[in-house]
C-alpha cells in the first residue's frame, strides 16, 4: 500500500511538474509540427449532455398534458419533467465549481503533490496547447437519472477518466472541503505575523498598511545590557585584523513574547488540514529558505519529505506537533533572524570599526571592572 | 446573424461567464478559508492568553494582630502588700517603742487601730484598681472590635475592587482582541460575499447573453 502511494506520488509530482514547466516555458510555441497540426481545442462540453433532452422534454409534457402517463398522478413524469427545466443552470453552476476548484492548479504555490489528473482537467477546460481533442483529450458532462451530473475527463495524462459528481462536490464544498488544496502563503502570513509580535520598535510599522518598514527593527528591550546599563556587544571579526560590536538579543525573551503569537497562528492554519498538509509540502518540509522557496515552487520539491494526503489526512497529533515545530523554525530562520543577527550598535560611537585585539581585551577589562574579584 | 454563428457567440459568452464566475467562486472560498483561519486564530489567542494578575490579591487579614493591650492588665496587689507589710512593720516598731518606753496599752489600741485603717485603705485602693481596670478591659475590646471590623471591611473592599480590576481589564482585551480580529474577520467575510456575488452577476450575464444570441440567430434564420 504504501509503495502504491509512494509511486502515486511521484507521478503526481512528475506530471504536475512537467505540465508546469511546458506552460511557463512556451515550448510548444516552438514545436512546428504541432505549429503547423490542427488544433481542436473545442469539446462542447454540454452538447452531449442536452442530446435528446428536447425530445425527452415534450414527450414528458405531452404525457402529462394528456394524462397518458405510466405513472400514477403521473409523478415520475414531473419528476423527470423538473430534474430537465433545472438541470441546465445546475450544469453550469457545476461546472463553474468544477473550474474553480481546478483553477487552484494554477496558483503560485500550489503543491505538486495533489493529484495530477486535476492539473491536467484544468488544462483542458482552459484549452492550453497539448490538450486538445485531436490530442485525444475529451470532456463531457452527463445527466443522472438521480439528479446528480458528472463531468467526465479522458486522455493520455488519465489512468483512468477522472469523474466528479455533482452531488459530492457540493457536498465537499458545504463541508468547507476541496478538491484541490490551495497553500496558503506562509511568506506574507509570515511577514504580517511578524509585525503582530509586538516585539519590534513601535515607529517599525507603516501607520497606514500596518506593514513593517525597511529601518525595522528589534525593541530595545530585547537586547542584551550590562549590569550597568550598557550593551553586551558580541565582538566580530571583520578582516584585516578589524573588528566591529553587534548587538546581542535576549532571544529566550523573543521567543516567549512571541510563542503565544505563533501558536495562534499556527491553530489557524491546522483549521483546515488539507492547506496544512499543502504548506508543509511547499514551505516547510525541506526546512528550505525564503530564496530557496521561490525555486522550489518553480520546479523542485520536498521529494520524500512530502506528506500524502490520502496518508496523512485526518492529520495526527504526531504530524500536528511536527507541523507546530517545523514553522517556528522557519519563522525564526527566515524571518526573526535577519533582524537579531549582525545588528550594529544604536549608540554611534560603539559602532565604529577597531582594532579586533584592541576590543577585545578593553572589553574583558570592562568585564573585570564590573565584576572585581572581591 | 445564422444560428451557428449565434450559438459560436453564445457559447463564446457562456465560456467567458463561466471562466468569470469560476474565478470569483474561487476567490470566494478563498477569503471564506482566511476568516476560517482567522477565527481558529482568535479562539486560540483567546483561550491562551495570560492570566490577569489581580494586585489585591496578596493583602491578608491582620485582624489576628490586633489585641486589647488591656486585656492582661494586673491589679498592682504586690505594692499593695509591701504598704500592708510596711504597715505591720511599722505597728510592730511601734510597739517595741511604747514597750521599751513603758507607755499605756491605751496607746497600743490607737496604734492597731490606725493599722487597721491603713490596710483598709490599701483594699480600697486594690478595689478602686480593679473596678478602673475592667473600665479599660471593656473600652480595649470596644476599640479592639471596632478595628477588627475595619479590617475586615478594607479586605471586603480589595476583593472588590480586585475583582473589578480583573474584570475591566480581562474585558478591555477581551474586546480589543474581539473588534479587532472580528473587523478582519468581517472584512473577509464581505469580500467572500462580494466575490460570490460576482460569480452569480457573471454567469447570469453570461446564461443572459447566451440566450439574447441564441435568439437573434433564430430569428434571423427564420426571416
Amino acid at each position: 500500500m504504501k509503495d502504491k502511494i509512494n509511486t502515486m506520488k511521484d507521478k503526481n509530482i512528475k506530471v504536475n511538474l512537467f505540465i508546469k514547466h511546458m506552460n511557463q516555458s512556451d515550448a510548444m510555441a516552438y514545436n512546428m509540427e504541432y505549429v503547423a497540426a490542427r488544433t481542436v481545442s473545442e469539446f462542447g462540453i454540454l452538447n452531449k449532455t442536452y442530446q435528446g433532452s428536447g425530445r425527452l422534454y415534450a414527450k414528458l409534457k405531452t404525457a402529462i398534458d394528456n394524462n397518458t402517463c405510466s405513472s400514477p398522478a403521473c409523478e415520475w413524469e414531473v419528476a423527470q419533467l423538473r430534474r430537465l427545466e433545472s438541470a441546465p443552470k445546475k450544469s453550469l453552476d457545476f461546472l463553474s465549481n468544477v473550474m474553480a476548484q481546478l483553477n487552484v492548479t494554477d496558483d503560485k504555490n500550489y503543491d505538486v503533490c495533489q493529484n495530477s489528473a486535476y492539473t491536467v482537467a484544468h488544462q483542458i477546460m482552459t484549452k492550453r496547447p497539448g490538450f486538445g481533442k485531436n490530442e485525444g483529450y475529451n470532456v463531457a458532462v452527463n445527466l443522472l437519472e438521480d439528479g446528480s451530473q458528472e463531468i467526465l475527463f479522458e486522455g493520455p495524462f488519465f489512468e483512468k477518466p477522472l469523474i466528479i459528481n455533482s452531488t459530492t462536490l457540493e457536498g465537499l464544498l458545504n463541508a468547507q472541503s476541496n478538491l484541490v488544496a490551495t497553500t496558503p502563503d506562509i511568506n506574507k502570513e509570515m511577514l504580517a505575523l511578524l509585525s503582530e509580535l509586538g516585539i519590534m520598535e513601535a515607529e517599525s510599522n507603516n501607520p497606514e498598511t500596518g506593514e513593517l518598514t525597511p529601518q525595522a527593527k528589534i525593541s530595545d528591550e530585547f537586547v542584551l545590557k550590562n549590569s550597568d546599563g550598557s550593551y553586551d556587544y558580541e565582538i566580530v571579526e571583520i578582516g584585516n585584523g578589524k573588528g566591529r560590536n553587534i548587538l546581542k538579543f535576549d532571544l529566550d525573551k523573543i521567543m516567549r513574547k512571541a510563542n503565544p503569537f505563533i501558536n495562534a497562528e499556527v491553530a489557524g492554519l491546522l483549521s483546515s488540514e488539507q492547506e496544512t498538509v499543502a504548506a508543509w509540502n511547499v514551505f516547510l518540509a525541506q526546512e528550505s529558505s525564503i530564496a530557496e522557496d521561490d525555486q522550489m515552487v518553480q520546479n523542485a520539491n520536498a521529494g520524500y519529505l512530502t506528506w500524502d494526503y490520502e496518508e496523512v489526512l485526518p492529520l495526527s497529533q504526531e504530524h500536528k506537533i511536527t507541523f507546530e515545530q517545523k514553522y517556528k523554525d522557519y519563522f525564526y530562520n527566515n524571518y526573526l533572524l535577519q533582524f537579531t543577527k549582525n545588528q550594529l550598535p544604536t549608540v554611534s560611537a560603539d559602532a565604529a570599526v577597531f582594532d579586533l585585539e584592541e576590543g577585545k581585551q578593553k572589553q574583558a577589562q570592562a568585564f573585570l571592572d564590573r565584576n572585581p574579584a572581591n | 446573424m445564422t444560428v451557428v454563428a449565434a450559438g459560436v457567440v453564445a457559447g463564446g459568452a457562456l465560456i467567458g461567464g463561466l471562466i468569470s464566475s469560476s474565478a470569483a467562486r474561487k476567490e470566494a472560498r478563498r477569503k471564506e478559508a482566511q476568516a476560517r483561519r482567522m477565527n481558529a486564530k482568535l479562539e486560540n489567542l483567546e483561550a491562551n492568553r495570560q492570566e490577569i494578575i489581580n494586585p489585591f490579591a496578596g493583602i491578608q487579614d491582620l485582624s489576628s494582630m490586633l489585641s486589647n493591650p488591656f486585656a492582661t492588665l494586673g491589679v498592682a496587689t504586690q505594692a499593695a502588700e509591701m504598704k500592708i507589710e510596711q504597715a505591720d512593720i511599722s505597728l510592730a516598731n511601734t510597739l517595741d517603742t511604747i514597750r521599751s518606753t513603758g507607755a499605756s496599752a491605751g496607746g497600743a489600741t490607737a496604734l492597731a487601730q490606725a493599722a487597721l485603717q491603713s490596710k483598709k485603705g490599701v483594699a480600697a485602693n486594690i478595689e478602686q484598681q480593679e473596678a478602673q481596670n475592667q473600665k479599660l478591659r471593656v473600652q480595649g475590646e470596644q476599640t479592639l472590635q471596632r478595628q477588627q471590623m475595619a479590617e475586615q471591611q478594607r479586605l471586603q473592599q480589595a476583593d472588590v475592587s480586585g475583582e473589578q480590576f480583573v474584570f475591566g481589564q480581562q474585558e478591555n482585551r477581551e474586546m480589543q482582541q474581539l473588534n479587532r480580529l472580528a473587523n478582519q474577520i468581517g472584512a473577509l467575510r464581505g469580500q467572500a460575499a462580494a466575490a460570490n456575488q460576482s460569480a452569480t452577476a457573471a454567469m447570469t450575464g453570461a446564461i443572459s447573453a447566451a440566450t439574447t444570441s441564441l435568439g437573434a440567430g433564430i430569428a434571423a434564420n427564420e426571416g
